[in-house]
């Protein structure tokens, strides 16, 4: 299997020339990764090409990695009913970067580049109604980027003096408990949770004796 | 004479309805009683489930596959754990894995069986959904008979499954297997030669298979539409590649064939939970892993290590390598997924859920164009949509 | 004019059927057919006949919805209690939230409740109902539906089963009896 996907990822940069830039398998899954101005040129290619024949887009997701440079990938996960196989189409772009909309490729792509858009606010050019979905009407933010928080920013209540529901900011009477694991004895982190600390005391012990 | 201005007018349906199924809000603008143009306002349910999977480890993340598709849950919770097995690289005991099938399917059968009655609810009928109810009934008592709920189970763990089945449980099933054939051709009766209910489904909504293809329609609906196409066939997962069942698929993609291949499922799914029964093999339920799947009371009473490893799990969790993985299963609705990605640690990085009904709902405008109002109706029921999976 | 019940008054709530149920089912009759009236205390008898109909407004959110219609089936069959699901608020005296309220969804049921005509009851059900439960650090849910609309009865559950929700329509049942003014 792992041999007929390397064959194909193969075939695909291979007739795609420079839009590709790289492909791997891994975990029995073929994962291309292209230029994000041709993603269009691409997965139409994936489409229409005998040998590929992904007729169904089932899925596009966006994924954050802050650390990165261009912090965004949007995944674009293709099945081939006539081969049974799937492939994974990635590109990356950052927050001002718009991406070319795939709609004219696949018409299912219309509600998931919305919920692209509403979660990490990936601009998708050429879409024609680029509106948040999921999220509330009104909302600020993208939830899912990594710098969101989990709880949010607004709560909601209702008023009783202005007979509608109000938004507050987030006041929790027990926040949420998030604990890290990195137990001393598995020795993965050179510097442990905490030890921070330790060396500002040592600082304010020095600066009080002077 | 100047001639009268005709103008559309709007239609706002839900979000409060009861043939909404949940919480479907729909702008519908109407040219007298025909649709000309669906807005489907979804969201009203968004839990940010996905969010919440980002900060819990992946045990604590189990549940959260229940509460997308509650009217199905085993089958999230199966393509999660698929994902995670996948990931870390670990095989289930083929007891496990008979178990966890012969669930999915029943868990299909109570998709269907509430999808069936209550569209037939919403085209205006009522006595079966008060039959179909007492099926489901029976099989949610199966359920807690195995897990300890009737509903949300938690009970298909990356690993196997939670606890194996008690004594006599399969005697029952196997029991109520024989009889709920009967129970089917009763609720054909119905329905299948109703007047009432052909006229409300007969070539309403029709769809193509390039249409199909063009919105990503998946399970019984891509199936009506002449699709032979099931991932338990093409890309079987656990012991479905030792199960002898047919696909059925339908000829016209209308709303009343979608109807039919759920229909014929919940026969084929009955076929394939009494084989899971004849076949089920002795043996343990989970992989013998104390880092992953947790020990046994017992032994926790006599064993200190295995007392470490049940504090570990239940704090810590395991941490699963870094990869990425996107792993299917064919859930009642159609293609359920999971997009993992880990970064090695013990809380997944991202969680992507492939929900099946996601693609359905936006083909909306597409499925009740130029229809009538009451056809919307027909047509939600038939695409089989929940909002919890929706709008996650 | 008229005779004096108080035992009438007393026990309606209460009187499991029987020999003194009979009873007094044969002294009222007899009491209407004699003189073509009875007597009794005016609040009792308002909230004998609001318990005896609580009809809720099917307001299935989520998954506890599930468990909703389920004692509406004909297993818990709800509709002995005389609570027959409406789809109206303009019709229902009771509402019972079946699940995870968000943000989006919150205007909307206010809308409903506002809707819906005096005495009005809600039953909140399920943990996400009662305070957000599994999803209460999420940012788009309402921690707990009682941030919207005043709660009468919460059943508790994640989700309640069918029996659950009964027994609390049974508690509501109660707490009407007990509080027992006519104007709420």
């Amino acid at each position: 299997m792992d041999a007929a996907l390397r064959d194909l990822g193969e075939l695909i940069s291979a007739s795609l020339g420079d839009a590709v830039s790289d492909f791997h398998v891994r975990n029995g899954e073929l994962a291309v990764e292209v230029k994000r101005d041709s993603i269009v040129k691409v997965l139409s290619f994936l489409r229409d090409d005998v040998n590929c024949q992904f007729k169904l887009l089932v899925d596009i997701c966006g994924v954050d990695y802050p650390s990165e440079e261009e912090r965004f990938e949007v995944v674009y996960n293709l099945l081939s009913l006539t081969h049974n196989i799937r492939v994974r189409v990635k590109i990356t772009t950052d927050e001002d970067t718009p991406v070319p909309s795939v709609i004219d490729v696949y018409n299912s792509a219309n509600w998931m580049e919305r919920e692209t858009w509403d979660m990490y606010g990936i601009y998708f050019t050429g879409h024609p109604d680029l509106r948040r979905i999921l999220t509330d009407y009104g909302f600020e933010g993208h939830p899912l980027r990594k710098d969101f928080p989990l709880t949010g920013y607004v709560e909601l209540r209702y008023d009783d003096e202005q007979k509608r529901v109000v938004y507050e900011p987030v006041k929790l009477t027990q926040d949420f408990r998030s604990f890290d694991f990195l137990s001393p004895w598995e020795g993965v982190q050179s510097q442990l949770p905490g030890d921070e600390k330790a060396d500002s005391t040592v600082d304010g012990g020095k600066g009080d004796a002077v | 004479m100047a001639e009268t201005e005709i103008k559309n007018f709007n239609i706002n349906f839900g979000p409060q309805h009861p043939a909404a199924h949940g919480v479907l809000r729909m702008v519908l603008e109407m040219d007298g009683e025909i649709v000309d143009r669906a807005d489907p306002h979804i969201g009203l349910l968004h839990r940010g489930t996905e969010k919440l999977i980002e900060y819990k480890n992946y045990l604590q993340a189990v549940p959260y596959f229940d509460r997308l598709d509650y009217v199905a849950p085993q089958n999230q919770e199966h393509a999660f754990a698929l994902a995670v097995e996948k990931l870390l690289n670990i095989e289930v005991p083929p007891r496990g894995q008979y178990i966890r099938v012969l669930y999915a399917e029943i868990g299909r059968i109570l998709n269907h069986i509430l999808n069936i009655s209550s569209y037939a609810m919403d085209v205006g009928a009522m006595t079966p959904m008060l039959w179909a109810f007492e099926h489901r009934e029976i099989l949610m008592e199966f359920c807690e008979r195995v897990c300890g709920a009737r509903l949300h189970m938690a009970y298909f763990r990356p690993g196997g499954v939670a606890f194996d089945m008690p004594p006599g449980l399969a005697e029952d099933i196997a029991k109520w297997a024989e009889e709920f054939p009967a129970f089917i051709d009763d609720l054909e009766t119905l329905l299948t030669e109703n007047r009432i209910f052909k006229q409300r489904t007969v070539d309403i909504a029709v769809v193509s298979a390039e249409q199909c293809y063009d919105w990503g329609f998946s399970g019984p609906n891509l199936r009506a539409s002449g699709i032979a196409w099931d991932l338990r066939k093409a890309q079987p997962y656990d012991v479905y590649d030792k199960m002898d069942f047919d696909i059925p698929i339908g000829k016209h993609g209308d709303c009343y064939d979608r109807y039919l291949v759920r229909m014929y499922e919940m026969r084929e799914s009955v076929k394939i939970i009494q084989q899971c029964i004849e076949k089920m093999p002795a043996g343990s339920c989970k992989v013998d892993d104390q880092k992953i799947s947790p020990p046994s009371r017992g032994d926790m009473k006599k064993s200190m290590e295995s007392l470490i490893h049940h504090f570990k799990l239940y704090t810590e969790g395991y941490h699963v390598p870094a990869g990425e993985t996107y792993t299917a299963v064919e859930a009642p609705k159609g293609e359920f997924a999971v997009f993992l990605v880990s970064d090695g640690t013990n809380k997944p990085y991202r969680c992507k859920i492939r929900a099946p009904g996601f693609a359905h709902m936006a083909a909306m405008e597409m499925m009740s164009k130029g229809h009538m109002l009451a056809d919307v109706v027909a047509v939600i029921g038939s695409i089989d949509i929940v909002f919890g999976e929706i709008d996650r | 004019m008229g005779v004096e019940t108080p035992q009438l008054a007393e026990t309606a709530s209460a009187l499991p059927p029987g020999t003194a149920q009979d009873e007094i089912l044969r002294r009222v009759t007899g009491e209407l057919t004699d003189q073509g009236f009875v007597i009794a205390n005016l609040d009792k008898l308002v909230n004998w006949a609001r318990t005896g109909s609580l009809w809720p407004m099917t307001f299935g959110l989520a998954c506890c919805a599930v468990e909703m219609i389920h004692a509406y089936m004909p297993r818990y069959d709800l509709d002995r209690f005389g609570v027959v699901p409406r789809p109206s608020p303009r019709q229902s005296d009771v509402l019972i939230v079946a699940g995870t309220l968000t943000n989006k969804m919150a205007p909307a049921f206010r809308k409903v409740y506002d809707q819906m005509a005096e005495p009005r009851y809600v039953i909140s059900m399920g943990s996400c109902a009662n305070g957000g439960g599994y999803y209460h650090y999420s940012y788009s849910v309402v921690r707990g539906c009682d941030r919207v609309v005043p709660v009468d009865v919460y059943v508790p559950g994640c989700p309640p089963t069918a029996e659950a929700l009964v027994y609390g329509i049974m508690q509501l049942q109660k707490k009407i009896h007990r509080t027992g003014t006519l104007w709420r």
